[in-house]
Order: C-alpha cells, then structure tokens, then sequence
C-alpha cells in the first residue's frame, strides 16, 4: 500500500483529488504540517525534489517524487478509481480528467477569482457563459448515468467533483444551479460519500452568490505591493500560471468563431471615447496639463481657473472611504498609481491630483478630479467601474471660493486632510 | 417476480445462500438456512440476509439508525405498493412518475449509497420496467438512468440480459420492420 507525504496549502481543491482518491484506496498520506504557501515551495530543498515548485506535490515513503495533482491521485487510487479492469471505462476516465482541466478549471478560475479579488474583472468576459456551457454538457451526460465512467465511482467522478466545488461554493446560488437538476444530483452523491466527507470537511452549497467587489481586489493588490498590473496578477497561488497558459490558446481560437455581427459589437466599444457623447466645449486639457507640467503652480492654478469652463466641465472631490483601512504609505500610493492604470483610456479628457496625508497605518487619499460633462464620469464606459466605488464622490461648485481654496491646496501638493494630517505624497492623473 | 425468486436473487446480491426459499401455506415467503431456523415475511428475510452478509450494500443499509429505518421503508413499500401496483396499468403509471420525480434529485433511494432498499424496489419492479416500450422509458429518464446503474453490476443482473436503456430506440424498431 503507497503511503506518502503530500504538499500543500489547506483546502486546495487539487490536493483534494488526491486526498480523496487515498481514502477510498486506504493508502496512508501525511499532509506535511508546517506547509507554508510561497516559502516551503520556494525553498531549495523542495525544488530540488520538486523543480516546478508547485502544490500539491508527493514525496513516497521510499523517497520517490511525483507532481501534478492528477498524476498523484492516480498513484493513490485504488483499482476502482483507475476505471477497473475494461479498458474503455479507463479511457473514460482519463476522458473526464481532461475535460476537468480544459473545460472546467479555466472557466472556473476566470469566473471565481476576480469574485475572490484575485483577479481583477476582465471585460467582455466569456466566463458565465462558458461555465454556463460545461454545465449544461455534464448535466446532458449526467441525466442518462449515475457517474460518469462505469457504474461505480472513479477518478473521474472525484477529478471532475473537485474541479467544481468553487463554483458551488461561491457562484451557483440556488437559482443558478436549479437548470442543472442532474449536475447537482450527482455533485451532491458525490459529496456525500463517506470517503469523500473526510476530506471536505464543512462545505456549503452556495446559498447567495458572491459579486465583484472593486474593494477586495484593489486590497489583495496592494499587499503584492508591485506596481505594474503583469506583477499584480502573478499567482498567489500555484493554479493561475497554468489557468493562463490554457485560457490563452482558447482566446486565441475564439474570434474565428465569432460571426460577423458579433465582431461588430465586439469592436464598438473599443472604437469609441465615451466622452465622445459630451459636448467639447472651450476647455483645452492638453494645453492646462501642458502649462501644469512646465509652470510653477502660481502660474499654472490661475490659468486653470481662467480657462475652465464650467459649462461643459466639471470639478470634483474624492475621498477613499476605507482610510482607516489603510496600512504602508508605499501600498497606498499602490492603490492610486492602481486606479490610474485601470482609467487609462479616461487620460484625454480629465485631469485630477490625488493626495496622500499622514503616514503608516494613520493616512487618507483623497483627490481633487476635473473630467468633461457634468455627470460622474466612470458609469459611462464599463472599463472605469473597477475603482471609483471605493471613493465616496462630491461635485464641487466650480465658482466658489471653497472649490479655488480646494483645487490650490491639491494642485500644489500642499496642507492637511480634514483630520488635520500633514500631506505625504501626490501623483497627477494626466 | 415471485417473492421466493426476488429473496433468492436478493441473497445472491448480498452474498448470502439463500438456504430453502419456498411459500408456506398462508402464501407467506419463508427462509429456511443452515441451522433450521426458519423466518416469514419479506421484510424480515431481508433482514436475516443482510445480518448474514458482509458486502457494501449490507453495510450501507445499516450505516446509522436513520438510514436503516429508510431502507425498512422503502422494502414495506416494494411489498405493499409496488409489487401489487406494478401489475395495474393506471397504478403502474403513478407509481413510474413518482419514481422518476424523486431519482430527479437523487442518486440511490436512501442516502448517498446503494442499500438493500434500491434492491428490493429494483426487483420489485423489473418486470414492470421490462415491459415498457421505448418511448414509455423515455418519460422516465431518471428511473431509467437509476434502474440501468443497478443492472449493470454484476451481483445485481446476475447473468440476465441487461434491458435496453438506449435513447436511440428507433434502432430497434427499424430492424423489426425487416422481417
């Protein structure tokens, strides 16, 4: 009988395979205690036994490695696991594994992480309709079997079973999953086998699904402290890479299937300023951003207030609403430069300085933002919606004496927050 | 199927030998084994097999008090209803729809598991389910796909032909047009 070690962090759904496959098997397997995500993986002991440096991992008792999730609940399994004797129902079940790795996990990954704040939200993303799509297929298979290959439970029941947990646990909500009456039939058979119950241990179906939440991901980026987007998606944990190696060549494929009306629409959006919409008006943002940059503020505020025109443009003030939240000064400055990135294509017509005050673990953003229109200006293009709801919003009176006070203060880099602390630092949205 | 043919087929399932299966003379099946005890009633020679017998559809019928109660209610259930139901066409019509309503959201009829329950009911009705025509058995998908899982393992079909679950019927019906 195989006994062995296993790597990982807890509840990770791969190991999960595994750790399943080995209760049904009886073959006895340690979870190596002590585990730490990011540092046991990275050192060098563990890849010299295991270079890709991935989890779950598996030592055997007599000092033989193995990798990959699949491979080693295959080596745990018992025969029935592996598809019995008949050639054909191993087939099939190497079958489902497959079609696990391919069609599910992708789909899941794209669908539950940016959920989770992992990711961040892509746009035009296919991956509701493509999780929608893998379950409509299981549930069209599930309807005439009771598991997936042979008449007893096998790899590919457990393989396939681990791949959606998340989708349970986080998205399908009752009325979600109601269409597909098979899927949950037999997820729920499987869930509840007893060899099953003593690895995942306190699982809820999902009772209301979870919703993006802007705040979680501009938190979860700002502890991985990097600055560029690329760095902010590298895993935190070992499924991403391998998601995106997968997702890629399927995206690539993906516009030879779109017909030519789903081209266009495709196409619409990118084409377009959403400012496009808004009267122009007289005020000129290259020239104001160009005499910010090369005057002195004494110079460059009254030209601002000369030449702004607040018919057709408006000034606003924006303050992050989480600040107590707020820890380093260096991943502060990682949220704004953040949200800058993310508004990109919003460059051309608006302008804005936003400010940190006070110091670590005691500061607040805020910031001082001029765009085209009267309206705030992120609900106009799908693109901008990422950020602006952790920012509570107010529309300032470009005539007062209050607003010119205002504007002075955030163009010049200067004064307190409310909570009279002192400014650290700035960045220019330009 | 005749009680003394489902309790022997059962006890094949299980593992056990059935010992001397026969009718008494109030028509009550009666189990006679090894040791000349002699026990009456379907229900309870269920239970006498399921003592004796060490597999995992044993096992699982007795995995907590609750599961063994459910699997006593269903085996009085395939005595009483199904059994005398399945021979009246309008009964049997009932008894097929509220089957397959409830394999919609179930994989076995007790718990997560094959038990003595699934037995007893899958015996009980195999002749019934024998004699649906293909299109009959596509109104009942769910039961399909329940009673086709049971007589694909081997202890339950115990070397009967399997009956044809195939959603592509027409083949069957086109090779009769041949003749």
């Amino acid at each position: 009988m195989s006994t062995g070690t296993l790597y990982t962090y807890p509840e990770n759904f791969r190991a999960y395979k595994a750790l399943i496959a080995a209760q049904y098997s009886g073959a006895k397997v340690k979870v190596a205690d002590n585990f730490k995500f990011g540092e046991t993986n990275k050192s060098a002991e563990f890849l010299k036994k295991f270079p890709s440096g991935k989890v779950p991992a598996f030592e055997t008792a007599d000092g033989k490695y193995l990798s990959e999730s699949n491979a080693i609940a295959y080596f745990l399994a018992s025969e029935q696991l592996r598809g019995g004797k008949c050639p054909f129902v191993q087939a099939q079940v190497q079958q489902w594994i497959s079609f696990a790795d391919n069609e599910i996990v992708p789909a899941s990954c794209a669908l539950v992480f940016p959920l989770l704040g992992i990711l961040p939200q892509q746009r035009n993303s296919t991956a509701k309709q493509d999780v929608e799509g893998v379950l409509a297929q299981l549930n069209q298979k599930l309807l005439n079997v009771t598991y997936l290959a042979g008449e007893r439970i096998t790899l590919a029941d457990i393989i396939v079973f681990s791949s959606l947990l998340h989708l349970y646990e986080y998205v399908l909500e009752p009325t979600a999953r109601a269409e597909f009456g098979n899927v949950n039939r037999w997820f729920l058979t499987i869930l509840n086998q007893p060899q099953v119950q003593a690895v995942v241990k306190d699982y809820k179906l999902c009772e209301k699904a979870l919703v993006f939440d802007p705040k979680k991901y501009a938190e979860f980026q700002a502890k991985q402290g990097g600055g560029k987007p690329q760095q902010q998606q590298k895993p935190k944990e070992e499924k991403k890479p391998k998601e995106k190696k997968e997702a890629a060549p399927k995206k690539a494929a993906e516009p030879e299937e779109l017909d030519a009306a789903d081209e266009a629409l495709a196409l619409e959006p990118k084409s377009k300023d959403p400012f496009d919409a808004l009267p122009k008006g007289t005020f000129n943002f290259d020239d104001f951003k160009r005499v910010y940059s090369n005057e002195e503020e004494a110079k460059s505020i009254p030209y601002f207030f000369e030449k702004f025109d607040p018919e057709n443009y408006s000034i606003w003030f924006g303050e992050y609403k989480y600040s107590e939240e707020l820890s380093k000064v260096f991943m502060s400055c990682n949220l704004i430069t953040g949200m800058f990135q993310r508004l990109d294509k919003m460059r051309k017509q608006a302008f804005a300085s936003v400010c940190l005050f006070g110091d670590d673990n005691n500061s607040t953003i805020s910031g001082v933002w001029v765009w085209r229109g009267q309206e705030l200006a992120f609900p106009l293009s799908p693109d901008w919606q990422i950020d602006y709801e952790v920012y509570d919003w107010k529309k300032l009176d470009a005539k007062s004496e209050e607003t010119k006070k205002l504007v002075t203060q955030y163009f010049s880099w200067s004064g307190t927050d409310k909570g009279g602390r002192k400014f650290n630092q700035g960045k220019i949205f330009k | 199927m005749c009680d003394v043919a489902k309790v022997q087929k059962i006890a094949h399932c299980l593992g056990v030998a059935p010992g001397k299966v026969q009718l008494n003379e109030e028509q009550v099946v009666t189990r006679t084994s090894g040791q000349k005890k002699s026990v009456a009633g379907f229900a309870t020679i269920l239970e006498s097999l399921a003592n004796e017998s060490k597999s995992e559809t044993a096992q699982n019928s007795k995995v907590s008090r609750e599961v063994e109660a459910q699997v006593y209610q269903w085996i009085e259930f395939s005595v009483l209803y199904v059994a005398p139901g399945s021979r009246d066409r309008n009964v049997a019509k009932q008894l097929l729809g509220d089957l397959n309503k409830l394999f919609a959201s179930k994989s076995y009829l007790v718990g997560h598991f094959i038990t003595l329950a699934d037995l007893a009911v899958y015996y009980a009705i195999y002749d019934l389910v024998k004699s649906l025509s293909p299109v009959e058995k596509e109104a009942y998908l769910n039961l399909s796909r329940w009673f086709d899982h049971l007589q694909n393992r081997p202890d339950v079909h115990q070397g009967e032909p399997l009956l044809n679950f195939t959603t592509i019927y027409l083949h069957g019906w086109a090779t009769g047009t041949h003749i």
